[in-house]
């Protein structure tokens, strides 16, 4: 057992945990944050994506005790009193069905807006199809998927 | 908790190998291979988790050339200042699983990982890479071509952490490339995947480097192709299917072939050697 700390949506949190919890297990078991879902055991899906320290992961593939010291965001800390420009955009443009992948598309499409901004580079549609090749929707057909993440890119 | 349950995080070389020397440990750096393979909620057995060793992140460069740390990401490496040697491997770099694989997930681990479609062995191979295997009785350099010795085997010993890899300087000359063939294009593992590192001087090919990958237990270089690029004009119709004959040991498996991989190789093998033909004619 050891105890792990992060700061989790700008909290600090601190557990003991088995040695070898994965972060995901951490995030929904002890701090019963559960929208950060699990879609598969072969870190494919993409449901379970969150920040570290900045940076889309998979949080099903990382221990817990790896994110020791981190800074982790949640689908929980993104909204900001108003939602996030991306859950709005995905609200606006009915770019969920089911929502079993929405809390991971909405992490890895705030990451690529992010880091093209950084880069100086245009997010566009075909970029967007490229980039979300880490994240499975079994529902949509992803159309509408990237349709939001083309409006939030226009207001983040 | 025992050592069964163990987890070992040092921050430093010295104490990851003080740890090696001791016990028996799985080696976790990004877990991208590891936990997938584990189909168990835990990894078994004590663990050394070696991503807190901040050392061993990034590039150095010296006369001798230039070393990447073994807990170097493969985005790490996509923005990396590096040669356009390097051009193969930042492409295999963008190919490793998606953008959340390639943050955490490392070159090192893929090459201990000896997967014979690992993709970053092939542009490796084009860059002449050495590994630098350390352990509590010192450190050795063997070429990548004999650390890797099977599928899922390799010549590391159960004291060794990888350390780093090592592109010497007289690799660091022209313009690598890489293409990969996947039953669709995102997130797939290669059928069959070919890397090339071509130094051309006046339209003339001076050096070549080519190498394939998931056609046989390891991934290899191709020494009758590259003889037959050199010394002559830039041109794909050089390599034919018998300059890969002897080379290749393809498999049947769950992705294709062995009869398609092997029809395949050359294919694939004239596509990229066709980007350098592009490049040269624009
Ligand atoms: C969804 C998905 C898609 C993927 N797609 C691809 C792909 O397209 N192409 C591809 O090549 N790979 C792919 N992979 C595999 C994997 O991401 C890569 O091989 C990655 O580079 C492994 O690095 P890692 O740091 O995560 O290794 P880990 O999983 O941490 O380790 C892998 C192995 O290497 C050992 N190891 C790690 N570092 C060291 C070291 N420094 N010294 C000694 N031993 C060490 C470990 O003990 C383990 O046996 C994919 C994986 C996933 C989950
Ligand atoms: S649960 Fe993490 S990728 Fe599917
Ligand atoms: S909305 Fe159902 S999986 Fe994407």
């Amino acid at each position: 057992m050891s105890t792990v700390s992060m700061t989790v949506n700008g909290k600090v949190v601190a557990s003991v945990v088995e040695d070898r919890t994965l972060l995901v297990d951490f995030i929904r078991e002890h701090l019963r944050l559960t929208g950060t879902h699990v879609g598969c055991d072969t870190s494919q899906c993409g449901a379970c994506v969150v920040h570290v320290n900045g940076k889309a992961m998979k949080s099903c593939t990382m221990l817990a005790a790896a994110a020791d010291g981190a800074d982790v965001t949640t689908i929980e800390g993104v909204a900001n009193g108003d939602l996030h420009p991306m859950q709005k955009a995905f609200n606006d443009n009915h770019g969920l069905q089911c929502g079993f992948c929405t809390p991971g598309m909405i992490m890895s499409g705030i990451d690529m807006v992010n880091r093209y901004k950084a880069e100086g580079k245009t997010l566009d549609e075909a970029a967007i199809r490229a980039e979300l090749e880490g994240n499975i929707c079994r529902c949509t057909g992803y159309h509408n998927i990237v349709k939001s993440i083309q409006q939030a890119a226009g207001e983040m | 908790m025992g050592l069964q349950n163990g987890y070992f995080r040092p921050t430093s070389v010295d104490e990851a190998l003080d740890h090696l020397a001791a016990n028996d440990l799985t080696i976790a750096a990004g877990c991208t291979d590891l936990f997938p393979a584990t189909e168990q909620k835990t990894l078994g057995g004590p663990v050394l988790d070696i991503s807190g060793i901040t050392a061993l992140r990034g590039f150095r460069k010296n006369e001798t050339g230039i070393t990447i740390g073994a807990t170097t990401t493969w985005s790490d490496l996509i923005a990396a200042p590096l040669p356009s040697a390097f051009g193969g491997l930042k492409l295999a770099a963008r190919e490793v699983g998606a953008r959340q694989i390639q943050n955490r997930g490392t070159l090192a681990g893929n090459l201990c990982n000896a997967s014979p479609a690992a993709d970053g062995v092939p542009p490796l191979l084009t860059l002449d890479a050495q590994v630098v295997l350390a352990s509590k009785a010192g450190r050795r350099v063997m070429p990548l071509a004999d650390f890797l010795i099977g599928p899922r085997q390799t010549a590391r010993r159960a004291d060794e952490l990888l350390e780093g890899v090592h592109i010497p300087a007289s690799a660091l000359m022209g313009d690598g490339q890489f293409l990969k063939l996947g039953a669709r294009k995102y997130l797939v593992i290669s059928i069959a995947m070919v890397a090339a590192r071509l130094v051309i001087a006046d339209g003339v090919v001076a050096e070549a480097a080519l190498a394939i990958g998931a056609c046989g237990p390891v991934a290899a270089r191709l020494p009758k192709a590259e003889a037959a690029l050199v010394g002559q004009p830039m041109d794909p119709g050089l390599i034919n299917a018998s300059h890969l004959q002897g080379y290749l040991a393809p498999i049947d498996d769950m992705r294709a072939d062995a009869a398609y991989r092997t029809t395949v190789a050359t294919e694939l093998v004239q596509r990229i050697l066709g980007r350098f033909a592009e490049s040269r004619s624009a």
